[in-house]
């Protein structure tokens, strides 16, 4: 008991004093956190374990870009330190984590953090705090949408929508015949694809015949694809998570169905082609968009070089033909670019500033593809190009969709 | 079977421990603070398993979707019905004391390991039916709340802990405490002695979910944002693990439940032990190596710690019997 | 061998199902032959749903061997499985065929399976009571899964399956030759499981130690030693459903591969009353099919809801019979 009384004092001394010295440290702070004449200190999570652990590759490929970038000087003579932690993708590790990001590392911004539902639950807490929360890796309409309650916050990809905007119109425009089936996850994800395909399709939007839906928990869409060949669909659009994509593809194989089909940008990564093909899936002719550089069919061009050179010596080990590690290093390309153009003069709202007033030419994006934003106009890439699969790659053709949105 | 009066040693180490509490997020950053919360979070909804499972000998592995059932009452009410966030606590009890009475009607009929699978099968359902009505709950895009001061915060959930102890005291040391104990230790024999099975058990499952409930409100006002990833199945087995490890049937290894499932997977991420993937490898061993060590938890340290040793084999607050072997 | 022999005599398990439950059962067949004949559509849905019970019965079966040996539910079952694929495919990327990597991964699961009761599970049990043995194995789980991340890393893999792919086809039905062996390849190993239990020595030991463990004792069985050798089989049932699981095109190989499954061979077990094997067995299937059909006929149970709905059909089966279909009611002690 006694040792218990005397634990407490220690305890309470130790408190006392732990409060002096955070005091003390908080006075000392500078104008702009996470910013010194040497460094800039950004970070992000991720989920490194847990179910949506195969996105764990990208902060590790933006890791990459960054030492590359410091290794040849820098941005404006700073180095970028870039901590990234794992939130297993569920908002309870997000929360708790973006706070000790911004409270206890002292971040400069918040800086590519994945996942819709981790945004949404940081998204308050950042822009009351004024941190910027930038080139978020998901692809939903929100960041660029709701700019107004949230200045502080922006995406990178194209938004979900804008993506079957751009194949609702080349249905309307090319298969005149067209009987559409969809299959889609039954959430907000789902529902944004579904929306922009019918705005695509304009007075086509009669051409659905059929919509199935499926819960984000299962896994095996097979009844959904015999009700939609049933229903008699000669096209389907699948707006899925790669797993039910992978099983979407094999089953409609099964059945002997030939329909045209749609694959959205996230499951259509070669990797999961690849296992698609591998588990007797037919999937030649198949169509999905892209923005990103063509590695695979252009491996000598000075972009893809520097890409696999990176990747080779900053993060060892890694696969330049996973889709995912491409979109890393060329996100962190734009943090860079945005770093750059904000100045050595770094502040918080310099970076919005450079952010919302893109006009970038990322190497990493398809050519031809520009990155631009103004202040009201928040969606750094809205342009994609067609792709179609053929001898297990995906071809980009036709021309680029500009402003899908 | 009578609890013993609280000894001076008890009262003294209550005390100290509250006054730990009260002093600590004076010497904490806004950031430590607000960890210090989801600690009382824990505090809160381990102590809540502990009256169904440590007292009354139900097993629950579903306390994630009670907390679930809080957190939405507090989510909806302050986002869509514009209440203050602290006016919904009481709500939120409510509402959770009606839930855990459903669910424990099944109790009734059910037992050991099937009751346990339902409660299982009660925590993977809820989060689906949350997704299943957007319009009500915000669905997978969740909903947010306002944010608070790491110190507010604090403050609210170790008091609402510190309410919830003394009245799981109050609760347990009296008849109704002495009604769960019998129950728990044997069915037939507290029937047999009058007492009314279905009444001690669906009480014990409502006031245990009340609790969670309110743990669940806390949590999200933690975090401002309720999702239902949040309450997934994870939830509920850490809160599982912490009452395991903190000793069942002891309101004391609470606090040691709470801080373990808390603090230690945070403590080994900050370590930066290597790569990220260490650290569930870490947390899985120790579970396995308390469970070893210390099979009744850590109240069995903290005993010997408070009594010098001498009246451990007089308590009577021994856990789950191992009836059925 | 002669007390052993008097032991099975007295202790054969005979499930108290009574005639309910088969006939209820030989309805469910009517009805689902009935609906294949009538609808292309019914009986597609019924073949894909069989082959994901498939799936799910070798995982249930793993659970019920466990449960039955320690009234322990082993939430590590799923990992364990995880991990047994990992090296299935760890062993095929080396270059060995199919069937080799196939075998070699039966045998390190089993000895795996082994290990881990004497390692992890016997310490705590010795000392603890089934609760403490259930966090045990919530912790194995946690560390199984990051293990698996750890060594192998969270990228995708690809499982080849034995079969190469092909359609069979009748009437209006495409069967696929990997749906088929799944089914095929669950049967069998829960088939060569029961000759096991049935016809050999350690399996009737094994079953007196389940059983009557102190009788089981007296007339010369190593309880503990029946307990590991349980480990090790559930794990080999395990691998067969992580390898099957793995090979359909629905699941994919990363460490939270088998977390899914886990819940449908959980409900599974406890439809069939966690001590049965056979009603495993037909608890999965009728989970697989069941699911599929409600999900295409049923339209207002909206894909969130199917997990919900199986669940209510659980708890109402429950309710009825509060021991499964199949399992054995107790008689409660003071």
């Amino acid at each position: 008991m006694t040792r218990r009384m005397k634990g407490a004092l220690v305890l309470a001394v130790l408190a006392v004093s732990a409060a002096a010295v955070s005091a003390a440290f908080a006075a000392g702070t500078a104008a702009t956190p996470g910013v010194t004449k040497t460094t800039i200190t950004i970070g992000g999570t991720f989920p490194l374990t847990g179910a949506a652990a195969l996105y764990g590759v990208i902060p590790k490929a933006e890791s990459a870009y960054f030492q590359y970038v410091n290794a040849h000087g820098g941005v404006n003579g700073r180095k970028i330190n870039f901590k990234y932690y794992d939130d297993g993708y569920n908002p309870a590790n997000t929360v708790p984590l973006t706070k000790k990001l911004v409270q206890q590392d002292h971040v400069f911004a918040v800086y590519g953090s994945l996942g819709t539902e981790p945004i949404l639950a940081t998204r308050d807490y950042l822009n009351k705090a004024k941190v910027p929360q930038v080139l978020v890796a998901t692809g939903d309409s929100y960041w660029g949408a709701q700019y107004k309650k949230y200045p502080w916050t922006i995406g990178f990809q194209p938004d979900y929508p804008g993506e079957s905007r751009v194949y609702g119109a080349f249905i309307a425009s090319k298969v005149p015949q067209a009987k559409i089936g969809v299959l889609m996850q039954d959430d907000s994800y789902g529902e944004n694809y579904y929306n922009g395909l019918v705005q695509g399709l304009g007075a086509a939007k009669s051409k659905i015949v059929d919509v199935e839906k499926y819960d984000a928990t299962a896994t095996d869409v097979s009844s959904q694809i015999v009700k939609l060949k049933a229903a008699g669909a000669n096209v389907i659009a699948i707006f899925a998570l790669p797993t039910q994509t992978i099983d979407a593809l094999v089953v409609i194989t099964k059945i002997g169905w030939k329909p045209t089909t749609f694959i959205n940008n996230v499951s259509a990564s070669p990797l999961f082609m690849g296992l698609a093909r591998q588990n007797g899936a037919n999937v030649d002719g198949d169509i999905s968009a892209t923005y990103l550089q063509d590695t695979i069919n252009n491996p000598n061009t000075a972009a893809a070089k520097l890409y696999k050179s990176i990747l080779a010596t900053y993060d060892k080990g890694a696969d330049p033909t996973d889709a995912n590690n491409l979109y890393g290093v060329a996100n962190a390309w734009t943090m860079v670019q945005a770093l750059k153009q904000a100045g050595p003069n770094l502040t918080r709202a310099g970076l919005m500033s450079a952010m919302t007033n893109m006009n970038w030419v990322n190497p990493f994006l398809y050519p031809g593809l520009k990155m631009v934003t103004t202040p009201t106009e928040r969606f750094p890439i809205d342009q994609q190009i067609l792709e179609q699969y053929s001898n297990g790659a995906w071809h980009p053709f036709g021309h680029i969709f500009s402003k899908a949105r | 079977m009578r609890l013993r009066a609280p000894t001076v040693a008890g009262i003294a180490a209550t005390v100290v421990v509250a006054a730990i509490i009260a002093l600590l997020p004076f010497g904490l950053s806004d950031y430590h603070r607000s960890t210090g919360a989801t600690v009382a979070v824990f505090f809160i909804a381990i102590l809540a398993l502990n009256i169904v499972t440590g007292y009354t000998g139900q097993i629950s592995i579903g306390h994630g979707a009670f907390m679930a059932v809080g957190a939405y009452s507090t989510a909806i009410l302050t986002h869509n019905h514009g209440w203050n966030d602290l006016a919904t606590l009481p709500v939120s009890a409510l509402i959770g004391f009606v839930a855990g009475v459903i669910v424990g009607l099944p109790a009734l009929r059910l037992h050991g390991v099937y009751l346990a699978l339902t409660t299982f099968a009660v925590a993977l359902a809820v989060p689906q039916i949350v997704s299943n009505y957007p319009n009500f709950t915000g669905g997978v895009v969740g909903l947010s709340l306002p944010s608070h001061t790491g110190m507010w915060l604090y403050e609210v959930s170790w008091a609402v802990a510190g309410i919830m102890f003394v009245v799981a005291w109050l609760l347990l040391r009296g008849r109704t405490g002495r009604a769960f104990r019998a129950v728990r230790d044997s069915e037939v024999a507290a029937a047999s002695s009058g007492v009314s099975l279905a009444v001690y058990k669906t009480v014990a499952f409502g006031i245990s979910a009340a609790m969670a409930a309110l743990a669940g409100s806390l949590y999200v006002l933690v975090n401002n944002y309720a999702s239902p990833t949040i309450f997934g199945l994870t939830l509920s087995l850490y809160i599982l693990i912490g009452a395991v490890v903190g000793g069942l049937g002891s309101l004391w290894g609470v606090l040691v439940g709470a801080a373990f499932v808390e603090l230690l997977p945070l403590g080994l991420t900050s370590a930066g032990l290597g790569s990220s993937q260490s650290v569930p490898v870490i947390f899985g061993a120790v579970v396995i190596g308390v469970m070893a060590l210390l099979p009744l938890g850590a109240a069995t340290l903290l005993r010997a710690a408070l009594h010098f040793g001498s009246q451990i084999g007089q308590h009577s607050d021994q856990p789950l019997g191992t009836e059925g072997r | 061998m002669t007390a052993l022999t008097a032991f099975q005599a007295r202790t054969r398990i005979r499930p108290t199902t009574g005639w309910i439950v088969p006939l209820l059962l030989v309805a469910i067949c009517v009805f689902l032959v009935v609906g294949s004949v009538q609808s292309s559509l019914f009986a597609q849905q019924t073949v894909s749903g069989l082959a994901n019970g498939g799936i799910y019965a070798s995982l249930a079966v793993a659970l019920v061997l466990i449960y039955r040996a320690t009234e322990v539910i082993n939430f590590a079952q799923g990992a364990l499985a995880t991990f047994a694929t990992y090296i299935a495919w760890q062993l095929l990327s080396w270059g060995f065929s199919y069937w080799e990597a196939f075998f070699a991964t039966l045998a390190i699961a089993f000895a795996g399976g082994f290990v881990i009761e004497l390692v992890a599970i016997r310490p705590v049990e010795r000392r603890g009571n089934q609760l403490t043995v259930v966090i045990a194995a919530v912790g194995l789980l946690i560390l199984v899964e990051g293990a698996i991340g750890w060594i192998w890393g969270n990228q995708v893999k690809f499982m080849p399956s034995a079969f190469a792919p092909h359609i069979y086809r009748v009437g209006g039905v495409a069967f696929s030759r990997q749906d088929l062996s799944t089914i095929a390849i669950s049967i069998a190993s829960v088939g060569l499981l029961w000759l096991f239990f049935r016809f050999t020595k350690v399996g009737l030991a094994m079953r007196a130690a389940a059983v009557r463990p102190a009788a089981a004792r007296l007339v010369g069985v190593r309880v503990s030693w029946m307990l590991s050798l349980g480990w090790g089989l559930a794990a080999v049932l395990g691998a067969v459903s992580g390898m099957m699981a793995a090979a359909s095109p629905s699941v994919l190989l990363q460490p939270s591969m088998m977390d899914g499954i886990l819940i449908y061979a959980f409900a599974a077990a406890v439809v069939g009353g966690l001590e049965s094997a056979a009603g495993a067995v037909i608890g999965a299937l009728l989970i697989g099919v069941g699911l599929n059909l409600v999900s295409a006929y049923i339209s207002w149970v909206t894909p969130q809801l199917l997990l919900p709905a199986a669940f209510v059909v659980m708890l109402a089966v429950l309710l009825v019979k509060p021991s499964g279909l199949f399992g054995r009611t107790r008689v409660r002690k003071v």
